[in-house]
């Protein structure tokens, strides 16, 4: 068999043009495989980890997943809001041990704002219970000297160039698409009360890294003028006259809920859909992660299943290639055979070659997509806000492998199997 | 050496091709076996061999049926007592010319057995026998000309000293000196080390070298 194993080698490197592609090609297929598998699993990973450490997320009665998409992703916007006493009657429940009420609606060029409470920077949490922390800076206020203070998500910052120190000015709704002009400052809805940023966030991988934190007095002074959406005529209300008004909420978006014991889940959350001065619904984050992953998970499957297509044609490729030098080996398979070399022997020498060149190809592809993901590691990052994981190989990238392997070895046996078929025939004279 | 008895061969889906009652060759002898082209000349070889398998009839090397051993042993026991010599196309390109001549012992312990002085040391002694200057033994195989690859060939056929040697019209691609001198050779190689050899050409010219004679039309039924 070493004999064998030797004349295998050599008969592959006196082809190794040829096998060269072949093993490219396989190359580059598992580089996609892999590479989309880990792309799939850690949006997956930022994805389920946008929230965590809040049990439960209360907004006006709506589906779970629209109201996780505006809440979180601040993706849409809600229809209706919820008042601030059936916030407080939440935060009543003997099992609440905190709630965060936030409000949205309004934008910065592109990026969406968040109206909340100092509580925020406390409570809200991501990844595994991991807490917000200010890379620069610190959370505003949430007192009237601090009224137009501003805290910007990493990503805001960084692709717009602000400092601290830096006046903003909000735009009313979602005006345009991330780093757009439309709501710069000569054109904000809401230049007439410039912010000043006083904080930036680390980055997170998440939605918040794309948002402007600012308190719910801000958004009420900023609205003190406006009615049904849009500005009332005549009416123009000075920054530091605003803050003479009362400027408590009366409205929310949705409230964030933590709990101090998880058991009491399902009872808040009955609770909270008994309330009866207004329709609410909780929604547990994780659940809702799990439905909304399902809708938007669809694409990533799409992209998998693609890419296992690419490596089949690539091991369709090593099989064509090898089955069209047969013919030619022909006469090779019958000196081998004359010497000794048994039909099972020549369906072994074939399928080792095979085995060895989708080996190659498989472990040069997944060196590729280690390297690929390193590079493009940061940009993805900076672009996309997804976090790219340049660590061991995940379960389902090892499977992934070995299911290429696998595939490599039963597609190496077809022109084995040619082979076997051949010398039974050919005897001692190929008829070539 | 070799027995034949009451044979009767076809390919799949063919009529038989060979149907010859009886064949002793004796050890020791050199036979030239003629036939025009298409008379079973390389199927009779390849059941010499054992690499193909009578159905009806036996055919015996020392003794031994071929189709009582099962696959990997009728392998095994070719590798230990057979030398095969094709027309052309003898060598595997890759490898250098040594490994090609070594490359029987590579499957047969036995017959690497039979090398006194070690498998490479006999490979060289052949070289050096059939003529080919060392400075192209580590040479690829494809790098010599077709008359230096037969010599080659029969040098890879006789490493081990094998009972048997089969040459299956070695010399129709050589020109007339060639094959002079190549005849020469084979048959001084095998006389030398006690090689029974059996040799297949429709150039009756060769007859003339050989202890025995024999027309396989005559031998074989099916082709009356």
């Amino acid at each position: 068999m070493t004999a064998l194993l030797q004349i295998a080698a050599r008969s592959a490197w006196n082809r190794r043009g040829t096998l060269a592609l072949v093993m490219l090609s396989i190359a580059l297929a598992t580089a996609l495989l892999l590479g989309l598998e880990r792309l799939r699993s850690d949006i997956r990973g930022s994805f389920m980890q946008s929230v965590s450490g809040t049990d439960l997320i209360v907004g006006a009665r709506t589906g779970p997943v629209q109201l996780m998409l505006y809440a979180v992703f601040r993706v849409g916007s809600a229809t209706h809001h919820i008042t601030m006493d059936s916030v407080r009657a939440v935060a009543a429940h003997r099992a609440v041990a905190w709630t965060v009420p936030i409000t949205l609606g309004d934008s910065h060029r592109g990026h969406p704002v968040l109206g909340t409470t100092a509580d925020y920077f406390r409570h809200f949490a991501y990844g595994d219970r991991q807490p917000l922390v200010l890379a620069q800076g610190r959370a505003f206020a949430g007192t009237l000297d601090g009224l137009y203070e501003a805290v910007l998500g990493a990503e805001v910052a960084d692709r717009l160039g602000y400092r601290l120190g830096q006046h903003i000015a909000l735009s009313h709704g979602m005006v345009a698409g991330p780093g757009k002009h439309a709501d710069h400052a000569d054109h904000a809805d809401h230049a007439d009360k410039p912010f000043t940023v006083v904080g930036v966030l680390a980055r997170t991988g998440t939605p918040v890294d794309r948002t402007v934190h600012v308190s719910l007095q801000a958004i009420e002074a900023i609205h003190l003028d406006w009615a049904g959406g849009a500005p009332l005529p005549g009416l123009a209300i000075a920054p530091e006259h605003a803050r003479k008004f009362d400027l408590e909420p009366k409205q929310v978006t949705a409230v964030l809920v933590g709990l101090k014991n998880r058991v009491a889940v399902f009872n808040v959350q009955r609770y909270v859909a008994d309330h009866a001065a207004e329709p609410l619904l909780a929604v547990l984050p994780g659940v809702a992660l799990d439905e909304l992953w399902a809708v938007v998970g669809l694409g990533e499957r799409a992209l998998l299943a693609i890419s296992g297509l690419v490596a089949l044609v690539s091991l369709a490729s090593l099989v064509a290639v090898v089955l069209a030098g047969l013919n030619e080996r022909r006469r090779e398979l019958a000196v081998l055979r004359a010497v000794g070399a048994g039909p099972r022997h020549l369906l072994a020498l074939l399928a080792t070659e095979g085995v060895l060149v989708t080996l190659a190809g498989a472990l040069l592809g997944a060196v590729a997509a280690a390297l690929a993901v390193l590079a493009a590691a940061p940009w993805v990052q900076q672009r996309l806000g997804i976090t790219l994981q340049a660590t061991v190989p995940t379960p389902e990238q090892w499977a992934l492998f070995g299911a290429v392997l696998v595939a490599g070895m039963l597609a190496s046996l077809v022109p084995g199997w040619r082979a076997y078929r051949l010398s039974l025939a050919d005897g001692l004279s190929p008829r070539t | 050496m070799i027995s034949i008895r009451d044979l009767q061969y076809a390919w799949p889906g063919a009529a038989p091709c060979l149907e010859i009652d009886r064949l002793d060759i004796a050890a020791g002898r050199t036979v030239f076996l003629h036939g025009p082209s298409g008379c079973g000349k390389s199927t009779l070889l390849g059941l010499m061999a054992g690499v193909l398998v009578a159905r009806q009839g036996r055919v015996s090397l020392l003794g031994q049926d071929w189709a009582a051993l099962r696959g990997g042993a009728r392998d095994a026991r070719r590798a230990e007592h057979v030398g095969v010599i094709f027309q052309q196309f003898n060598l595997l390109p890759y490898v250098s010319v040594l490994d090609n001549v070594l490359l029987p012992c590579r499957f047969s312990p036995a017959r690497a057995r039979r090398c006194t002085d070690g498998p490479v040391a006999a490979a060289r002694a052949l070289l050096q026998h059939v003529a080919l200057p060392p400075g192209l033994w580590p040479r690829r195989a494809d790098a010599l000309s077709v008359g230096q690859q037969q010599r080659v060939a029969a040098a890879r056929a006789l490493i081990g000293r094998p009972e048997l040697v089969i040459a299956d019209e070695p010399t129709s691609a050589l020109d007339a000196a060639l094959r002079d001198d190549f005849m020469r050779l084979l048959l001084d190689e095998c006389r030398t080390g006690g090689s029974t050899l059996v040799f297949v050409s429709h150039d009756d010219r060769l007859a003339a070298h050989f202890d025995e004679r024999l027309s396989l039309p005559t031998l074989n039924r099916a082709a009356s």
